[in-house]
């Protein structure tokens, strides 16, 4: 029990005074000091070690009352209050007054069943007006997230920039976006032309064409096996950075993504590096002149399988 | 309390003017309150550093605020009105770069913050709820970094962003969706940067000052952990009041910040690359300097193929920031010495060097790209 303000205090040879304040340790959260008025000498500091019992309101000392009186005045100016100072959880530690200050419960507020019917009507009440607003939030927030696919066939050059076989020749286009209201813009993209040597085809196609199906399944295009162009999305299947054409000290020319370092052959097959995936084949197709047409699509990266986004 | 006495002199226009706000909100009760918060074992420069994140925040509100007078976010301005601020608003090329160098700035400071807490034990009872609440602190700070090098526009932004999102995307369940909510489509343009400037400048910085608020209160909740070791006795002979001690090393240690960000913005002022395309022409994209090491990491073979790349760019940074957050409750030791716990003294160093590690190593690598 901690001893109480206007407590008693009693020494071995009789009462000498009442405890006037009581001073805190503000790291152990305890009661340090007793401040004791004594009888109209003056104020004792005296130490919780010099008490021997503490009951109601009576603190009973080790000491008598000339050694309490020998101790050296208390000095108000050494301290602070409790509402000066931020000592945390220090009302849960101290209880020393003799008794609570109090302020009258209102008469209508006495009824603890209508108490908790509010609170509960409080919840219902933001809830009817917080749950209707999830969706249409969530709807006008995800307004442009899915767009549908295009399969438009965007010019993008002439056969006749590959010179060499079996080597990474980039290509550069513009396509026209429409984003939201905004007016129609252009960007800037690329892909990768290879003109395959047979065995290159075959790593590619393994004898098979390669169909191109959009998002219900229906066929889009196919690329015939022994059409020696190859149209590589210039999106790294790794982590979608831009790859480029490379010579490498040992595995020679490749095609090597500058960001984590994945490595693939003329055929899009991974050498090296962290990619899942070989390089994205797009439809391409070349007309008599040399002209070349792709259907610009895009591929989620880091996957083993392709999943079109775009 | 200590109310001065009257010197019969009649009290100016600025006392009137405080006594009258004091009678009302009981201004020197609040201001006393605030300082005289006992530091166990006195004040010590190791615990300057969350004052200074809220310096850098103060100062990072500050200047982009300033940058809004000027910047655009819509894609065929956002990179036009950045080269504006840099090169014909007058002292925009300081203002950006203190932004941005700031930026950084923080991201050491929580480091340093958080190692502190760690280090110290300060986690552990009854501070529980500081460490998560801090946590979720330190992910919007990474967010900031991470939204706002999109706004430049330029290839660096574009690249980062491409490559940041694709890393979201590989969230089990979730990760289509947040890629696709985060770039408000398939791929980056108009409508990432608009969602990226809203949660740069609106979204990240409300939910800071919520949390961080949240933060100081519990941390005044609980109190100060103060130092591992020394008995009651000798903390008690240590210990000081906030003010005027610690107030004094945090208050030295802002002006510091200030002058290492100012001297980089001074030295190193932000340079933008070519405008963003999706075409990077000669450019080798590259993350900021922070998240250098999770770049490089993820070439690493261990992480290739599906499988490794969900546990590189989710798997790992997932557990490890789980274990943060189950670390207080699992570690109910109440030893806060660091040298008394191997462990934990161990798993920081790892980190700490791994981290290290891997960011050097990225920069190393850059002269082999060419």
């Amino acid at each position: 029990m901690q001893p109480q303000l206007k407590s008693k205090v009693r020494c071995t040879d009789g009462e000498v005074g009442e405890v006037s304040k009581v001073i805190m340790d503000p790291l152990s959260h305890d009661v340090s000091h007793l401040v004791v008025s004594m009888n109209g000498e003056g104020e004792r500091q005296v130490p919780m070690g010099a008490v021997l019992t503490v009951a109601n309101d009576v603190v009973e000392l080790r000491s008598s009352s000339s050694e309490i009186l020998r101790l050296p005045p208390f000095m108000r100016e050494d301290y602070v209050t409790l509402h000066e100072v931020e000592i945390p959880g220090l009302e849960r530690h101290i209880h020393v007054t003799p008794g609570e200050v109090l302020v009258p419960f209102p008469e209508l507020e006495r009824n603890v069943k209508r108490r908790i019917f509010f609170a509960k009507l409080t919840y219902a009440t933001g809830l009817f007006i917080g749950l209707p607003l999830v969706f249409p939030v969530m709807k006008f927030l995800m307004k442009p997230m899915y767009a549908s696919l295009d399969n438009r066939w965007l010019k993008i050059g002439n056969t006749g920039k590959v010179k060499t076989d079996d080597v990474g020749v980039q290509f550069q286009y513009k396509r026209t976006v429409k984003e939201a209201y905004l007016p129609e813009a252009e960007i800037e993209k690329n892909v990768w032309l290879v003109k395959a040597t047979s065995s290159v085809l075959e790593k590619v196609y393994q004898g098979k064409d390669m169909e191109f199906r959009d998002a219900t399944g229906r066929a889009v295009w196919t690329n015939k096996k022994d059409m020696p162009y190859l149209a590589f999305s210039g999106k790294c299947p790794h982590l979608g950075c831009a790859f480029k054409w490379r010579k490498h000290k040992v595995l020679g020319q490749v095609f090597l993504c500058p960001c984590h370092l994945s490595i693939y052959d003329a055929s899009g097959k991974v050498l090296d590096g962290p990619a899942p995936r070989p390089l994205d084949l797009l439809p391409i197709q070349v007309s008599a002149n040399g002209d070349v047409q792709i259907i610009d699509m895009e591929f989620k990266a880091g996957t083993k399988s392709q999943t079109r986004i775009v | 309390m200590n109310d001065t006495p009257s010197s019969g002199a009649q009290p100016t226009v600025a006392e009137k003017v405080f006594t009258f706000v004091d009678e009302r909100v009981g201004l020197k009760l609040l201001a006393a309150k605030m300082l005289n918060e006992a530091v166990p074992g006195g004040s010590r420069w190791a615990y300057v550093f969350g004052s200074i994140l809220l310096f850098i925040f103060g100062m990072q509100a500050l200047t982009g605020v300033l940058l809004m007078f000027y910047y655009v976010p819509t894609a065929d301005h956002a990179y036009a009105s950045t080269q504006f601020i840099l090169h014909d608003v007058d002292y925009g090329w300081f203002l950006l770069s203190y932004h941005f160098w700031g930026s950084s700035a923080m991201v050491l400071c929580v480091f340093a913050h958080m190692s502190q807490v760690f280090l110290w034990g300060a986690y552990k009872k009854p501070r529980e709820l500081i460490w998560l609440v801090g946590l979720l602190l330190f992910a919007i700070v990474m967010g900031f970094g991470f939204t706002g090098y999109l706004l430049p526009w330029d290839q660096r932004a574009y690249w980062a962003t491409t490559v940041g999102v694709e890393i979201m995307d590989k969230m089990p369940v979730l990760g289509d969706f947040m890629a696709r909510f985060l770039k408000g489509g398939a791929t980056p343009g108009q409508m990432t940067l608009s969602r990226f400037f809203v949660i740069h400048v609106m979204v990240l910085p409300a939910s800071l000052i919520a949390l961080a608020g949240l933060h100081l209160f519990l941390f005044r909740c609980a109190g100060p952990a103060g130092p591992f070791r020394g008995t009651p006795t000798e903390l008690k002979a240590k210990t000081d009041y906030f003010f005027p001690r610690q107030i004094w090393k945090d208050v030295v240690g802002m002006a510091v910040v200030f002058a290492c960000i100012s001297a980089m913005a001074f030295w190193e002022p932000v340079v933008l690359l070519e405008e963003a395309t999706p075409d990077p022409g000669d450019y080798h994209p590259e993350p900021e300097w922070y998240f250098l090491f999770m770049f490089q990491h993820l070439r690493l073979k261990m992480f290739s193929g599906e499988f490794g790349q969900f546990l590189g760019s989710i798997g790992l940074p997932s557990a490890l920031g789980i274990m943060l957050v189950l670390l207080p409750f699992f570690d109910r030791d109440s030893e806060r010495n660091i040298f008394k716990r191997p462990l934990a003294l161990i798993g920081w160093v790892v980190l700490t060097a791994s981290i290290l590690l891997f960011t050097v190593s990225a920069i190393i690598n850059r002269d082999f790209l060419d």
